[in-house]
């Protein structure tokens, strides 16, 4: 039973249209900047500051070195923006709908429901990031050549730049990309916590976006600077920091464990929130 | 088939259902009664475990909803207000859905239900493109999928015309007379209560009134209309006397115990008031819930 209720809940996230916005907008977006990458003089500094390195720009301005910087802001900007649409939606739209009240006049636990809505949302979430690093690359491999891999970037307090083979480069663009996913697990479970209490769903995504800007904000303050691993927004940062060389994989595998539990706690405020609540119209 | 004992339900600070025992006997027809705000929705959701009592036990087919849910709702079915379906999913898309809550369904159940509420060919169209009155019957046939022994309709006929009103009522009488379903239904069309119903609850302000069995409520005294040009000096002088108990609107008299219209007649003529007319009108349920929720006391009160 679970599995089909899984697939239930599967149905009814990728039946609507409003699911396929994100998608929508990440090939909007990467279109657009890989347009403005190919012909404004932004790749012009890129391949001086390669050259500033002693690197041959011809090498590296490639499909990888490309696809990075078209993911980058939308792992910052939009992803957040579409999971917690959707995991503010899962409990809270049903709830606003009247259709919670359907499924609970059934012999279902609500902890079961929400687990299984839970599943789906991460499930979402997985398929995005999944889908928006595979049409950059996609994408970026159209109007440039598979070569080696340039990085250049910054994440607090450091600066990251990473010259890789393409073997090397297409390996750290999958895991980065794998820790991309867990980033937008867990703003999912953040705004899928919110929507377990009796809100609006736009209240719920509304709630979900300012923790995570409010993070951002405080993290960014020089002040909390000795605190940064008490926000999410660090640890976000991870998938980032695999291109650095070498790797900082403890602090890595610190972050996503975070990450992690992040999740679990979102999950477990929320199902208790939503088992104390009553159900009404 | 349910069970309310002592159920009180608070929200905030004010109590929404008050001291509930009611019982809803197997194969009955159940009418719940009440004003807008007199609990009958929140009882519904107690018995559904959508709300949880504050205090008092709730059960259904003998499990308690609030720690065995699992089996209370194993076999019920519920239909709500205004039937809320995944509009951009077909008809029978929501129904496989929806029956995946309850225990694995076979296609066959699905499509013979889908048969029983005449869905059948519309049921693979979205319910973006259904009427109201089809949504009405995907909203009975999500209820029948799990082959139930009770259903709760929660002011079925709101939101439907005359027409669909009548289907409605149909369907629930077919429901019983050919499932043999026991049916709880709340309701404010009292009409609709008073042709399908075999027993009622009345609830005000979250306190249960009355409850008992439609025919012992038809059968029961109406209310004594009494025409007279001083309506207030013909019942201060029949109360006097000992014939009325109450009187109401300046045009009804309730008779006290064992006294008839013919008493008050002689008791006016004999006090030189002029009386244009004195009937006993027929009891209707609607007459009968007027007087409980206005606090004027029904012979049949239980």
């Amino acid at each position: 039973m679970f599995f089909a209720q899984l697939k239930n809940e599967l149905w009814k996230l990728f039946g609507k249209k409003r699911t396929y916005i994100g998608f929508g907008a990440f090939v909007l977006a990467q279109t657009v900047m890989l347009l403005m990458f190919k012909y404004t003089h932004w790749q012009r500094e890129v391949e001086r500051l390669l050259a500033g390195n002693g690197y041959l720009a011809n090498e590296y301005i490639s499909a990888l070195t490309v696809s990075l910087v078209m993911v980058w802001p939308q792992i910052l900007l939009l992803m957040p923006l579409y999971v917690a649409l959707v995991g503010g939606d899962l409990v809270a739209k049903e709830a606003e709908d009247g259709t919670l009240r359907m499924i609970l006049s059934r012999p279902i636990s609500r902890l079961r429901l929400l687990q299984v809505k839970w599943l789906a949302g991460i499930i979402f979430a997985a398929v995005l990031v999944l889908v928006l690093g595979a049409i950059a690359l996609g994408f970026a491999r159209i109007y440039f050549p598979w070569k080696g891999m340039f990085v250049f970037g910054q994440t607090q307090p450091n600066v990251t730049f990473g010259i890789f083979t393409p073997e090397q480069g297409l390996t750290l663009y999958v895991v980065s990309t794998l820790f991309s996913i867990v980033n937008a697990v867990t703003l999912l479970s953040v705004a899928f916590m919110f929507s377990c209490y009796n809100m609006k769903p736009a209240a719920a995504t509304i709630l979900a976006l300012s923790f995570l800007f409010s993070n951002m904000v405080i993290q960014h303050i020089p002040f909390f600077e000795p605190y940064q691993n008490w926000f999410i927004t660090h640890h976000f940062e991870s998938w980032f920091l695999v291109y650095q060389t070498p790797a900082p994989w403890a602090q890595i595998l610190q972050s996503e464990i975070t990450l992690a539990a992040t999740c679990a706690t979102a999950f477990i405020i929320g199902a208790i929130g939503f088992q104390l609540r009553d159900i009404k119209t | 088939m349910i069970s309310l004992q002592n159920v009180r339900k608070r929200f905030g600070a004010i109590d929404a259902v008050q001291d509930l025992t009611l019982t809803v006997p197997r194969g009955e027809i159940f009418g719940l009664l009440g004003h807008n705000g007199a609990g009958k929705s929140t009882a519904i959701g107690m018995m559904l475990g959508q709300v949880w009592p504050t205090r008092g036990e709730v059960k259904v087919c003998g499990h308690d909803v609030t720690t065995q849910r699992a089996r209370a709702l194993a076999r019920v079915g519920a239909i709500f207000e205004t039937p809320a379906f995944y509009d951009y999913l077909s008809g029978r898309r929501n129904l496989e859905i929806l029956c995946q809550y309850s225990a694995p369904t076979p296609p066959e159940r699905i499509r013979e239900v889908v048969d029983w509420v005449g869905l059948t060919g519309r049921e693979q169209s979205a319910v973006k493109t259904y009427s109201h009155g089809m949504r009405a019957r995907l909203a009975i046939a999500q209820a029948l999928l799990p082959q139930p022994e009770l259903l709760i309709f929660d002011e079925p006929g709101s939101g439907l015309d005359p027409e669909g009103i009548a289907e409605m009522r149909g369907t629930i009488i077919r429901l019983h007379r050919e499932l043999g379903l026991t049916i709880l239904l709340s309701s404010h069309l009292l009409s609709e209560v008073e042709q399908i119903c075999t027993r009622i609850a009345v609830l005000n302000q979250g306190r249960k009134v009355f409850e008992g069995r439609i025919a012992d409520v038809k059968a029961g005294p109406g209310r004594v209309m009494l025409r007279t040009p001083d309506f207030a000096a013909a019942a201060a002088q029949l109360r006097e006397r000992g014939i009325i108990t109450n009187s109401a609107e300046g045009k009804f008299i309730t008779l006290s115990e064992g006294r008839t219209t013919a008493d008050a007649a002689k008791v006016l003529v004999e006090a030189n008031l002029p009386v244009d007319g004195l009937w006993q009108e027929e009891q209707t349920l609607e007459n009968f819930y007027l007087s409980l929720v206005r606090g004027e006391s029904p012979a049949n009160d239980q």
